[in-house]
C-alpha cells in the first residue's frame, strides 16, 4: 500500500478517488456527530451541559498526537529512504496538527474555566500538550528556515523524531502525575468507562475529524506537489 | 587518537580564551537578568528568596543560549568541521569532545557569577558548593542539548531566531530536576533523588547528543 503510494503520480491518481470520499464522509460524520453530541446526548450528572465540549476537545487532542506520530513517522521514512514524498507529507501534516493542538488547548481552557475555575493550570497533561504545540511550531519554523526549501527537510525531520519523546509523556501524564486533568476513560485496560450514549458521538466525531484531517492533508500535499512541478517546469523552460 | 583529542581540546580552549569578551558578556547578561527580577517583583526579601532558585536557573539557561552557537557555527563557516569529517577519528567523538570543551569553558563564567548571584538572591552561602555542583551538571545537559540544536540550524538563514525555540522545550527536564534538587537543599532535605535523575538524564544525553549532532552536521555538510 505504502509502496504503491510512494510514487507521486500514483498518489495523485489515488487521491482523486479518495479525496471526495474523505471530504463527504467527514462532512456527514461531523454533522451527525455534532447533532448527537450537542442535542441528543445525556447530560453529565456533575458537569451539566459543559460536558459537550468533550466531543470537540477529546477528538482534537487525539488527532494532535496521532498527527505528530504520523509526522515523525514520515520524517523517519524520509531520513532512511530519502523519499521526497515522505518529506512533503510531513511538511503538510505539521500545520494541520498545529491547528488541532491549538484547538485542544483552546477548548480545554474553555472547559477548564467552568469546571476547575481557571483557564489554565500547570498540570502535566496541559503542559505536555503545550510542548507538543511548541514542537509543531518549531518544526514548521526549522523546515522553512533555509534559503533552499529542501535543505530544511533533514534537520526538521531529526527535530520531529526528537520531539516524539513527548508523545508517551502526553499519553501517560495523567497516570504518572495525579493532578487536575482527569485520567483517560476510553483507552483503558478494562474497557471504556463512559456510557455508550456518550461513546457513540465521541467516536463519530473522532472518525469525522480524522477524515477531515486527512482530507486537508491530501489537499496540502497536492498543492505542494503542484508547486514542485511548476518550479521544475519553470527551470526546464528557462 | 589521544594526540588528536588533545589537539582538539587545546585548539578549542585557545579559541575560547581569546574571546574573553564573549564570556564577560555572558556574565553581564546573567547578572542583568537576575537584577531585573527584584525590580519586577519588588525588593521584598521573602518573595525573592522564594523565587531564588527559579530565577537563577532561568537566568543561566537564557544567558547560555546565545553562546551555544559558538560550538559549531564558526567552525562550520570556516570549513574546519568539513576537515574534521575526513579525520580518522569518528565525527561523533570529535563533536562530543568539542561539546565537553565548551562546557569546560562555560565553567569560568558560572564560577564567577554564582557567588555574586547567590548574594543578590539571598541563597544560603553554605549551600554554594552543592548549588555549584548541581548547576554544573545541569549546564552539561544544556550544552549537550544545545549541541544538537545548534548543529540542526547550521547553514540556516534565520538560525539565530529559531535555535532558542528548539533548545528551550528540550531543557525542561534539566530545569525540573535541577531546580527540585536545589529546592530540596534549601528545605534541608535530601537532594539525591532529583540529582540522580539529573545525572542520568545527562548520561543519556552524552550518548544521544553526539550521535544526533553528527547526523545533522553531516546533513549540513552535504549541502
Amino acid at each position: 500500500m505504502i509502496n504503491y503510494l510512494a510514487n507521486p503520480k500514483r498518489f495523485l491518481k489515488f487521491s482523486k478517488v479518495i479525496q471526495p470520499l474523505l471530504g463527504y464522509s467527514s462532512l456527514i460524520l461531523i454533522t451527525i456527530g455534532l447533532y448527537f453530541s450537542l442535542l441528543d446526548s445525556p447530560v453529565d450528572y456533575q458537569q451539566g451541559h459543559t460536558v459537550r465540549i468533550m466531543y470537540v476537545h477529546v477528538p482534537s487532542a487525539w488527532l494532535a498526537s496521532i498527527l505528530y506520530f504520523a509526522m515523525a513517522g514520515c520524517a523517519t521514512v524520509f531520513l532512511i529512504w530519502k523519499h521526497p514524498l515522505a518529506d512533503v507529507s510531513a511538511r503538510c501534516i505539521a500545520p494541520v496538527g498545529l491547528i488541532f493542538s491549538l484547538l485542544t488547548l483552546i477548548t480545554g481552557s474553555l472547559w477548564g474555566k467552568p469546571m476547575w475555575g481557571t483557564w489554565w493550570v500547570w498540570d502535566a497533561r496541559l503542559t505536555s500538550m503545550l510542548i507538543l504545540t511548541i514542537f509543531y511550531i518549531s518544526y514548521i519554523g526549522l523546515s522553512n528556515a533555509f534559503e533552499n526549501e529542501t535543505d530544511g527537510s533533514k534537520p526538521a525531520s531529526v527535530l520531529s523524531i526528537l520531539g516524539a519523546i513527548n508523545l508517551p509523556i502526553i499519553k501517560f501524564s495523567v497516570d504518572w502525575w495525579n493532578t487536575l486533568h482527569q485520567p483517560s476513560s476510553i483507552l483503558r485496560m478494562d474497557g471504556p468507562s463512559i456510557s455508550n450514549e456518550m461513546l457513540l458521538p465521541l467516536l463519530l466525531m473522532l472518525i469525522g475529524f480524522f477524515c477531515l484531517a486527512t482530507y486537508i492533508i491530501i489537499i496540502n500535499i497536492k498543492i505542494k506537489l503542484m508547486i514542485k512541478k511548476y518550479k521544475k517546469e519553470m527551470i526546464r523552460i528557462s | 587518537m589521544k594526540k588528536i583529542i588533545f589537539m582538539l581540546v587545546y585548539r578549542d580552549l585557545k579559541i575560547y580564551s581569546r574571546s574573553l569578551s564573549d564570556f564577560m558578556n555572558t556574565i553581564a547578561f546573567m547578572i542583568t537578568i537576575v537584577a531585573l527580577f527584584p525590580l519586577a517583583i519588588g525588593p521584598s526579601q521573602e518573595k525573592l528568596n522564594f523565587l531564588a532558585n527559579a530565577v537563577l536557573w532561568i537566568a543561566l539557561i537564557i544567558s547560555v543560549i546565545p553562546t551555544l552557537d559558538k560550538i559549531y557555527a564558526n567552525d562550520f563557516k570556516n570549513g574546519w568541521l568539513e576537515q574534521l569529517n575526513y579525520s580518522p577519528v569518528l565525527l561523533e567523538i570529535i563533536l562530543l569532545i568539542k561539546c565537553l570543551t565548551f562546557w569546560f569553558s562555560l565553567m569560568f563564567p558560572i564560577l564567577v557569577v554564582l557567588p555574586i548571584l547567590s548574594l543578590f538572591l539571598g541563597i544560603n552561602l553554605d549551600l554554594i558548593l552543592w548549588n555549584l555542583l548541581i548547576i554544573l551538571i545541569g549546564s552539561l545537559g544544556i550544552c549537550l542539548i544545545g549541541s544538537i540544536c545548534s548543529s540542526l540550524t547550521l547553514g540556516a538563514k534565520t538560525g539565530n531566531v529559531i535555535s532558542p525555540l528548539l533548545i528551550l522545550p528540550l531543557t525542561i527536564p534539566v530545569l525540573i530536576f535541577g531546580i527540585s534538587s536545589c529546592e530540596a537543599l534549601k528545605a534541608n532535605m535530601d537532594p539525591y533523588p532529583n540529582l540522580y535523575l539529573l545525572v542520568s538524564f545527562c548520561l543519556i544525553l552524552i550518548i544521544l547528543s553526539p550521535i544526533l549532532s553528527a547526523i545533522s552536521v553531516r546533513i549540513a555538510l552535504e549541502k
